[in-house]
């Protein structure tokens, strides 16, 4: 089964014809062109400028996924560098992660559209940084509950101010705009499941790793597990937690069966647990690396010129992250 | 104390006001402000090499910037004080350190922390030789983090492990090295006061760090006043003038008086 779902490609941008799409999946296609034909129409009756919807892969029966670009937010990119999905059950839909501005949440929004008309009963975040949340804002008009993780509220209302700033700074005005934190409604402090209509999705609150707030989701029905920023691929790994917790969290996760995994930043589906094999490298690396550093009496700034390099090519976004994952690490790892 | 306080209000006046729309942090130019407050007209030797101040070229965390201040072997004697400076931090003034006795009077000194930079601004460095006479060491951060660099990664477990002190001392390369390095560590969240959180529409109380005396076999190495310019988990490198054994004594107080001490374990090496 898997080797089958490792060749799923997504449909490209703005419904162009894509030839892997159609003999992939038929009904892909279908969506693309009913997507056109709702965007040719919004236009003919000139209403407010309605979204396009954004680009999805069916990864599995009923799961959708968007996946984002290795980058860091610009207005160019328009905040589109992480992975947004969607899980359509008989009676709701339920969105984890909105990507990283309002714009793109509706573009999300409008994806789901294309698919069912099922209400949007939950939308889920796995963990606080914008480019998951940011696009929050545009379900409001659906009355969602929003989900996520006990610490969530707290990470996001200390944050907000700086977040936005950041945010506004690098997307522009115009992509950005609109764009507003959303706090969870219902916070998850142990294992909770929620019924879709034929399908459940049971929500899993961790200890600290990517972040203080992360959320893994999986949907029973097909066996898919929802990461976040728990796992990346292509993009390089950025601590905003504890490297230790991680891999821990890693660890604990390798050892439980899933059908595929659906990464933060990375394709839309992957083959676990193999997936998560250069992440763990990398971390593991980084913190024997900097342990070394500390056991040898070293300072921070000498731990950010050596340790962890030799992951450099294995990883997009290494000049922009890596030196500031070492110095997570040290900071953390001084203490142990 | 009163009106250096009073003064340290109006600086924070001034800042927030320079982060308010419509002006912005070059709309305010802070270091001849800090400098008339703190050292009045003196003059200020600026890049004659008697302090160095590193910092990174490209900030990667400004929640975690590592500095170093560096007194070259050349500079003989002893010292009076140091202070670092952060000119558009919400508080400017990093910490000033006063040294005593035991933090020597020959070979390279130096002090190292690690500390948040709100926003692209000049750190210096000021030292004050014995004579009396100022040297500054300037360097440019390309950093800006807002308000979010001011956060803990984890604030349980900061919480959770509160005060848990660690103090370390370095031998020496060489046997014959009027200088020995030590390190201090101290579990502290050290929140600014400045986030707020919209949960609560309540501002996190400020809690930080303010003083810490360092002694090498009952010496004093220095004390040092800080602000909540200084990163989570506050962390010092610093030398001190070999002695007979060598032991630190560190005592740390933050701003709800809290007390915290530690003593070095002896050197293994």
């Amino acid at each position: 089964m898997l080797h089958r779902i490792q060749e799923l490609k997504p449909i490209s941008k703005a419904g162009a014809t894509n030839s892997g799409a159609a003999s992939l999946a038929p009904s892909h296609a279908d969506v693309v062109r009913a997507a056109l034909a709702i965007t040719v129409a919004a236009f003919l009756v000139s209403l407010p400028a309605q979204a396009a919807p954004m680009a999805v892969t069916e990864v599995a029966p009923g799961v959708y996924v968007h996946q984002g670009r290795y980058e860091v937010q610009s207005a160019e990119n328009r905040g589109d560098i992480s992975n947004a999905s969607f899980v359509v059950g008989s009676e709701a839909v339920a969105v984890i992660d909105t990507s990283g501005s309002l714009a793109l949440g509706a573009e999300l929004r409008e994806a789901i559209l294309d698919v069912t008309d099922k209400p949007i009963r939950y939308v889920i975040n796995t963990h606080m940084h914008p480019d998951h949340v940011l696009g929050n804002a545009t379900f409001n008009r659906d009355d969602p509950t929003f989900v996520g993780h006990y610490k969530l509220a707290r990470a996001l209302g200390t944050r907000s101010e700086g977040y936005i700033t950041a945010n506004k700074q690098m997307l522009g005005e115009a992509a950005f705009e609109g764009s507003e934190i959303v706090l969870p409604t219902l916070l998850i402090k142990e294992t909770t499941t929620l019924d879709l209509g034929d399908r459940t999705l049971i929500l899993e609150p961790l200890e600290t790793g990517h972040t203080d707030n992360d959320l893994i989701v999986t949907d029973t029905k097909t066996d898919t597990l929802f990461l976040g920023d728990l796992l990346f691929s292509g993009h390089i790994p950025t601590i905003d937690g504890s490297i230790t917790g991680w891999l821990a969290v890693l660890d604990a996760l390798q050892q439980r069966g899933a059908a595929r995994v659906v990464p933060g930043h990375g394709p839309p589906s992957m083959a676990w647990p193999e997936a998560l094999e250069p992440e763990q490298h990398y971390l593991a690396t980084v913190a024997t690396d900097v342990r070394q550093q500390i056991t040898e009496g070293k300072t921070l700034s000498e731990a950010t010129k050596t340790a962890g390099f030799s992951e450099e090519a294995a990883w997009k976004l290494f000049d922009q992250y890596h030196v500031r994952n070492v110095t997570a690490a040290f900071a953390e790892l001084e203490w142990n | 104390m009163h009106t250096n306080q009073l003064g340290r209000l109006a600086i924070l006046a001034l800042c927030m006001l320079a982060f308010m729309p419509g002006a912005s942090a070059d709309d305010v130019e802070m270091w001849p402000i800090l400098k008339e407050q703190t050292f009045g007209d003196r003059p200020i030797h600026e890049e004659d090499g008697t302090v160095v101040l590193e910092a990174p070229q490209k900030v990667e965390d400004a929640a975690i910037v590592p500095l170093t201040v560096r007194i070259p072997p050349s500079v003989k004697g002893k010292l009076k004080s140091l202070t670092v400076f952060i000119d558009n931090n919400p508080d400017p003034k990093v910490a000033t350190l006063t040294f005593g006795p035991a933090a020597g009077s020959g070979g390279e000194r130096s002090f190292s922390t690690r500390v948040r930079v709100d926003n692209f601004s000049h750190a210096r460095a000021i030292l004050e030789l014995d004579d009396g006479s100022l040297h500054m060491a300037t360097k440019f951060l390309t950093a800006a983090g807002g308000c979010a660099a001011m956060q803990a990664k984890d604030p349980d477990a900061d919480t959770a492990g509160m005060g848990k002190t660690i103090v370390r001392t370095f031998s020496p390369a060489l046997e014959s090295s009027p200088i020995w390095a030590g390190q201090v560590m101290i579990r502290h969240p050290n929140n600014n006061g400045m986030q707020l959180d919209i949960n609560t529409a309540k501002f996190i109380p400020a809690r930080y760090v303010r003083e810490m005396t360092v002694e090498r076999d009952g010496d004093l190495v220095f004390k040092l006043d800080a602000t909540f310019s200084i990163s989570t988990n506050p962390n010092f490198r610093f030398t001190f003038a070999k002695g007979e054994e060598n032991n630190l004594n560190v005592s740390i107080v933050d701003t709800d008086g809290a007390v915290f001490e530690g003593r070095s374990e002896r050197s293994g090496s």
